[in-house]
């Protein structure tokens, strides 16, 4: 096994709305940016059989997606121009109109930045072994299926 | 020593467990097919499979040690 420090991209519970202002406030320093995308996942009140959604419990092969977020990210990276990109994604439970999902793409232009934030948020749906479980009440809920 | 098999998501409604240690098997196929009769539930469920966290799409050789992990389709996000 080879020996690397992965980048954490994981929380536990919703991910608060003032990160993402403090995040952005972290990086006016960085004079080369000229440009943001970020992408915010929200949980959503889906009706369902039997009630409506009031919460995602997120559980995953933490050490698997590390691994595959690192790939993820060194390829956007020599795809596109960028300056950097943060991930964050929920685990255990988010309710309904929290967010689960912060996804942080900068580079010196636009285009860069919207097209990567673009194509990771669908890698991460596709490609990280996460599981979302939609809770209705405590004796029902649904796996969540990505579309 | 043995394989290390891990589940994940909706399969763990079928094991009702996230985990099995020291499961004897030679290969994927037999492991599989071990899992199956113990949770039948899991012979109609979706999943890929991980061995040392690669996936894997045939028949994979197991050693001592090994971590297997049963993934249902994934639903981040």
């Amino acid at each position: 096994m080879k020996e690397k420090k992965l980048r954490n991209i994981f929380t536990e519970g919703p991910i608060p709305a003032q990160k993402i202002a403090d995040d952005v406030q972290h990086h006016s320093g960085k004079n080369d940016i000229g440009a943001h995308s970020i992408f915010l996942g929200q949980v959503r009140a889906d009706a369902k059989d039997g009630g409506t959604v009031t919460a995602i419990e997120y559980t995953a092969y933490i050490e698997m997606a590390l691994e595959k977020m690192a790939l993820i990210r060194e390829n956007l990276f020599a795809k596109y121009p960028l300056t950097c990109m943060h991930v964050h994604h929920s685990l255990g439970t988010v309710a309904v109109g929290e967010i689960c999902l912060f996804v942080f793409v900068s580079a010196a232009h636009r285009k860069a930045a919207i097209d990567a934030c673009e194509e990771l948020v669908e890698q991460i749906k596709q490609e990280l072994p996460i599981w979302g479980k939609e809770i209705v009440s405590e004796q029902l809920s649904y796996w969540k299926e990505n579309k | 020593m043995g394989i290390n098999v891990l589940f994940f998501g909706s399969l763990t409604d079928a094991t009702a467990v996230a985990a099995l240690n020291n499961v004897a098997a030679g290969d994927t196929a037999a492991l599989q097919e071990l899992l199956h009769q113990q949770y039948p539930a899991l012979r109609t469920a979706k999943y890929f499979i991980a061995v040392n966290q690669q996936m894997i799409r045939e028949n994979t050789t197991l050693k001592t040690g090994d971590v297997v992990a049963l993934m249902p389709p994934f639903s981040g996000g």
